[in-house]
């Protein structure tokens, strides 16, 4: 019977499945070669230079040594939302501060109630999870901010003409906005066991957990992404309202460059 | 709220715009009066908009100042000055999902009464109050605007373009609602470029011309409406 978890020999002759996707890429012609190739031993060197890390922080750090990584975490997510939606005045520190506060406040109710042990072994990957639902939410806030701002100004300035404050003229937009960043989240939680088994659920039973003890790791997983997606999403939209408009409660003009998607 | 007849409402000394390497307006200075119907005449991108738009500080001149009741506009509180100086903008914008609450949009406690009220300045039956919105064809949007303009009892009525979209007979009736709303008292700066509108309504017109004024005076004594240009 094969392991759960596979051996180095195994993660080995896995590459067969990349070099399956070359001959596929070269076949068609789809000029992929080079990025399939690079993608996977890309793949392979950071995740081997992870594990050894997070190895160290396991065994030496404790607590403290997972909160600076989940903390470097954060930035490196902030900066990867900041590039995707860099036509926005201040992104980077919009989307950390609010990927922070999402993380912060989900994994502040975790510790503190005491649903999950301290151990940087539990602390690391579902803070992981949490920094990466986070940033989904983040970054579609600020895609869907730059899109409706563009596109409803006139109704925004009329708001303002009938001299309502920037916050309040922008209050139906900010609602816009952050119901559209809950969406993936929302949905997925809505077909969470139906259309598919979901990642924590999944690696507790491939690690020999039962399912009945699986559901319960991915229902507090549920609801810290919830949690950590509507307030990334509410920080960040807040957070750059601050910077749409000025001190004479005006919207800035935007640069043209449309964030990608 | 209204201004003494012939008190300047506000006064522009060599205001300049620039956007982006372009010269919205350029070295513009003059006088709106109070309590009167000022028309800011020209071609499109001439500026029109621009100048109007700085009036309630949605724009910020690069250069020169602009006063409103003969204090500089930013030592005015900025939205207590929109209230008072409000912009109706060229394409109506809707707001709300009813012509009821299209009216509170800028003032929400306002009594049945007086949304009637309002409606009936603009010439649009008190029935329209519970109709949706999106059925309202484009004059009566743009009257359901003027409506909510005046629902926070400005003191000055800024309009872009406000017949632009409408056919003859909804244009004479703004047309009178504006003549009506200046001799109450209000004063209106309105943007055209209808030399027929500015001669009707107009105290005062302002031409202007790639950014510049090149004309000011009482409609009778601009050279272009004398011509009918």
């Amino acid at each position: 019977m094969s392991p759960a978890v596979p051996s180095w020999p195994g993660v080995a002759a896995s590459a067969a499945l990349v070099v399956l996707t070359v001959v596929v890429a070269r076949r068609g012609r789809l000029g992929l070669t080079r990025d399939i190739t690079v993608a996977a031993l890309r793949a392979a060197l950071q995740l081997t230079a992870v594990g050894a890390v997070l190895l160290l922080v396991f065994r030496h750090t404790g607590l403290a040594g997972a909160l600076g990584w989940l903390a470097l975490m954060v930035l490196v997510a902030g900066r990867m939302a900041a590039r995707r939606t860099g036509a926005l005045p201040g992104t980077f520190r919009t989307a950390t501060a609010a990927i922070a506060v999402g993380t912060t406040a989900s994994m502040g109710v975790l510790l503190v109630l005491g649903i999950i042990a301290t151990q940087p072994r539990v602390v690391i990957p579902v803070g992981g999870m949490v920094v990466a639902g986070a940033m989904g939410a983040t970054d579609l806030a600020l895609i869907r901010l730059y899109d409706e701002v563009r596109t409803a100004r006139p109704a925004i300035e009329a708001r303002l003409s009938l001299g309502l404050a920037a916050g309040d003229a922008f209050a139906p937009h900010r609602c816009v906005i952050v119901r559209t960043a809950l969406l993936p989240v929302l949905d997925s939680a809505r077909t969470l066991g139906v259309i598919a088994l979901p990642g924590a659920m999944t690696g507790l039973i491939l690690a020999g957990v039962d399912p009945l003890t699986a559901i319960r790791y991915q229902i507090v997983v549920t609801y810290m992404l919830l949690a950590a997606a509507c307030l990334a999403a509410v920080v960040a939209v807040r957070l750059s309202e601050r910077a749409l408009f000025d001190d004479a409660h005006r919207l800035r003009p935007l640069p043209g460059r449309r964030p990608s998607s | 709220m209204t201004f003494p007849t012939g008190t300047p409402a506000f006064t522009l000394e060599q205001v300049v715009v620039r956007r982006g390497g372009s010269v919205l307006l350029d070295g513009v200075s003059c006088r709106i009066p109070g309590a009167a119907c000022t028309t800011v005449l020209g071609p499109s991108g001439a500026g029109k908009s621009t100048l109007l738009r700085l009036l309630n500080r949605l724009e910020e001149p690069t250069r020169g100042t602009v006063s409103y009741r003969g204090g500089p506009l930013p030592g005015w509180d900025v939205l207590a000055l929109r209230r008072q100086v409000t912009l109706v903008a060229q394409q109506p914008v809707l707001l709300t999902g009813t012509v009821r609450d299209e009216l509170r949009a800028g003032r929400r406690h306002l009594s049945g009464a007086r949304l009637a009220e309002l409606l009936e300045r603009v010439r649009l039956p008190a029935g329209y109050l519970g109709h949706a919105t999106a059925d309202l064809s484009g004059g009566e949007a743009q009257r359901v605007c003027l409506a909510r303009a005046l629902a926070v009892e400005p003191r000055v009525l800024l309009l872009d373009e406000p017949t632009a979209a409408l056919d003859a007979t909804v244009t004479a009736a703004v047309e009178r609602l504006v003549r009506e709303l200046a001799d109450d008292g209000v004063t209106l700066v309105l943007v055209s470029h209808d030399t027929g509108q500015a001669r009707r309504l107009s105290d005062l017109v302002l031409v202007l011309e790639d950014g510049r004024l090149v004309e000011q005076g009482p409609a009778g004594r601009i050279g272009r409406l004398r011509e009918g240009a």
